[in-house]
């Protein structure tokens, strides 16, 4: 009966999805939610997915980059893959990956299967789809309005997480590595210290608590945000000697690092980057997938959700960089980006209220997780912070790391663009930085776009 | 009489979400506007034996309610020493769900259990479902507080008077009552950090310990908070356009 009724959802859904190919609608979601509400369980239902070929991507920052690459990396290997690059990460997008790629009768037609998954989902899929292989790319604050604290996620992976499984984990990211103690097999990756290491030594430096005994965790030297060679100053968990995959010679300036004397030349170069390659390389080395496969992944990748564009703007450079709001990680990576500019600069920051879920609400506590001073020393010209409600708490956050107040301009406006970026004709620099979250990204390229064409 | 403050900071590190480090610099920057000498000492391990009676301000920002028994197991095995510090009316600053820290029981989602260090007549329950909006309430003397709230436990309070009333927010419950207060024990939901974004809270404090010390502010000192008056009025239109539009 259960068959009967996943064949009757299959089919909908199948319908649905040529309504939308034929229409010219995406339906990343609509057909996997067809089914799903049809049938809960849906997932479960389809037939020939080799769970040891099925690889789930998910932590707070990452994810999307990480799949993208693993799926292309493995596809370019030649091997028959199904992934959901469109990002469509909770249990119907799940679903409409699978609609896509199986026959009339459920059965799954491809090799491998390699999914993005939203933290919260992770459970509910797992249990319809008991992947054993699961790469946790970090687990840091992110989206507090639902998930709260880090602990909060930790404990819902922790319970996902069976002896069966094998968990890619980065041997620098203390709350994540944590999780090893519930998996069968753990892979550890790793970046050896380089040129972009760095430490911290502010008085107001915090880290977080050990998630084995509660203790602080110290880190030796950083690679990026809260991702170093840590040690926890009371019990004996630390960063593993011995990682598996350990990235070593990384060469900024030639797009160039090692992996057990291999070297591979890639695309994008940053820390961040480099971390997401190395456990691109830990999963295909898993896979038996060779250097040479691998490498020609890496030279032909092209990512897709890449959150850097540059527009040129009268005598303007702007370096547009958006970041996921309420998430400290991604503001501090786009300031470190700033920050290691030193050329003279203007930086426009439009952050917003946060409106992903209900309640909309004025949280600004995360800019207090990020570092501006070093931005703030970076040979800044003008700062301008635009937002109707809480331009003037990211101002002051500024000031807080240094920033002189006279050189800061606030905009208690959101939308009107003339305005905010009117300033432009009298900043000096031609070097211009703007960072935002998702929300105004169109209206934003828009505006410069025309401003492209108008020149 | 020491013509100084002396904050401790309780686990900068263990205790550390939601940016509240701010809380710590806030102290600093508006005691520099009172002209007022302020050191900050950083309390960064559990097990470190404290010596309570070298400061006025105890400063617990906000952590994970797991780590919480740790803590406790430290400060309990110093409950003489802490006891007296309060007995000798000295702050307690305490945000977001460290307040658990003082209360009498603390129920867990999965109904396990522990013990406060019953500084507070209250009782902690942790919420399965987080609470995450604006909050905004008034002290006894109207002073308004504003900032955002991340809420993952429920407070009932037994016999204590709340630190302030709700005029936006769920605050300690969902009725009209916010933190606690008593004697200078101060414990509030708020995050924002708090003391960044409402420095006339701060400086009410130090003014307290001030007066307490024997410090004295000079009556024409009177910092500006320019910046932060125009977050609290947008913030109050923005809250105020949330309930118009409900």
């Amino acid at each position: 009966m259960k068959k009967l009724l996943f064949i009757f959802a299959l089919w909908a859904s199948k319908i649905v999805l040529l309504l939308c190919k034929l229409f010219k609608k995406q339906g990343s979601m609509i057909s996997g939610k067809v089914a799903t509400n049809i049938q809960k369980d849906f997932v479960k239902y389809f037939t020939n997915i080799d769970y040891s070929k099925t690889i789930f991507v998910t932590g707070t920052n990452g994810k999307s980059t990480t799949t993208n690459l693993i799926a292309h990396t493995i596809k370019s290997a030649g091997k028959k893959i199904a992934t959901n690059t469109e990002g469509a990460n909770m249990m119907s997008g799940i679903a409409t990956t699978l609609i896509k790629n199986c026959n009339l009768f459920g059965k799954f037609n491809k090799e491998f299967l390699i999914l993005e998954i939203d933290e919260r989902s992770l459970c509910a899929i797992h249990k319809v789809l008991p992947a054993i292989n699961l790469c946790i790319s970090n687990l840091q604050k992110d989206q507090v309005q639902r998930n709260g604290d880090p602990d909060f996620i930790y404990r819902m992976f922790a319970d996902t997480i069976t002896k069966d499984m094998t968990l890619f984990v980065n041997n620098e990211e203390p709350r994540s590595r944590g999780l090893e103690d519930f998996a069968g097999k753990v892979v550890y990756y790793s970046l050896e210290k380089n040129d972009k290491t760095y430490e911290k030594d502010d008085f107001y430096t915090v880290t977080l608590p050990c998630p084995k005994c509660n203790h602080k965790i110290k880190y030796d030297y950083y690679n990026i945000e809260n991702i170093g060679k840590f040690k926890c100053t009371y019990c004996s968990y630390k960063s593993v000697e011995n990682p598996n995959v350990l990235i070593t010679d990384i060469n900024y300036k030639e797009k160039t690092f090692k992996c057990e004397n291999e070297e591979y030349i890639v695309t994008y170069i940053t820390p961040f980057y480099i971390y997401n390659y190395a456990l691109c390389i830990a999963i295909c080395k898993q896979f038996d997938i060779n250097y040479q496969d691998i490498q020609k992944g890496f030279n032909s990748f092209v990512n897709p959700a890449d959150r850097r564009e540059i527009y040129k703007y009268k005598d303007k450079i702007i370096h547009y960089l958006r970041i996921k709001q309420e998430n400290p990680e991604t503001l501090q990576n786009a300031l470190d980006i700033i920050a290691c500019d030193n050329k003279e600069k203007a930086i426009f920051m439009g952050l917003y209220e946060i409106k992903d879920f209900p309640p909309a609400y004025s949280n600004t506590f995360y800019f207090f997780d990020c570092n501006f001073k070093k931005v703030v020393q970076s040979n800044v010209e003008q700062y301008i912070s635009f937002s109707k409600t809480v331009c003037y708490d990211c101002a002051n956050r500024m000031i807080y790391d240094g920033a002189p107040i006279e050189k800061i301009k606030v905009f208690d406006i959101e939308d009107d663009f003339d305005t905010i970026f009117e300033p432009l004709n009298e900043i000096k620099t031609n070097n211009i930085y703007i960072i935002t979250g998702m929300k105004p990204y169109n209206k934003i390229k828009n505006y410069f776009k025309e401003g492209e064409k108008n020149e | 009489m020491n013509n100084e403050i002396n904050l401790a900071w309780m686990y900068p590190d263990i205790l550390n979400l939601h940016g509240e480090r701010g809380n710590a610099q806030s102290f600093k920057i508006i005691a520099d506007k009172l002209n007022i000498k302020l050191n900050i000492q950083r309390i960064d391990d559990i097990e470190e034996k404290i010596n309570f009676s070298n400061y006025d301000i105890l400063l617990f920002n906000s952590g994970e309610l797991k780590v919480l028994p740790t803590i406790l197991e430290s400060l309990n095995n110093m409950s003489n020493e802490l006891n007296e510090y309060i007995k000798n009316k000295k702050t307690i600053i305490v945000t977001g769900t460290t307040g658990a820290l003082l209360a009498n029981t603390i129920t867990r989602y999965d109904k396990s259990t522990f013990s406060g260090l019953k500084l507070l007549n209250m009782d902690i329950k942790e919420r399965t479902m987080v609470i995450g909006d604006d909050l905004y309430y008034t002290l006894d003397d109207g002073t308004e507080i504003i900032g955002s709230q991340i809420q993952m436990i429920d407070i009932t309070l037994n016999d204590e008077k709340p630190l302030g009333t709700i005029k936006y927010g769920y605050g300690n419950n969902g009725q009209t009552t916010e933190g606690v207060i008593k004697d200078n024990i101060i414990f509030t939901n708020c995050l924002g950090p708090v003391f960044v974004k409402n420095p006339w809270f701060a400086e009410k404090i130090l003014r307290t310990v001030c007066n307490q010390k024997g410090i004295e502010i000079s009556e024409d000192t009177h910092p500006n908070y320019e910046i932060e008056i125009k977050s609290l009025e947008s913030t109050k239109q923005f809250i105020t356009s949330k309930v118009t539009n409900q």
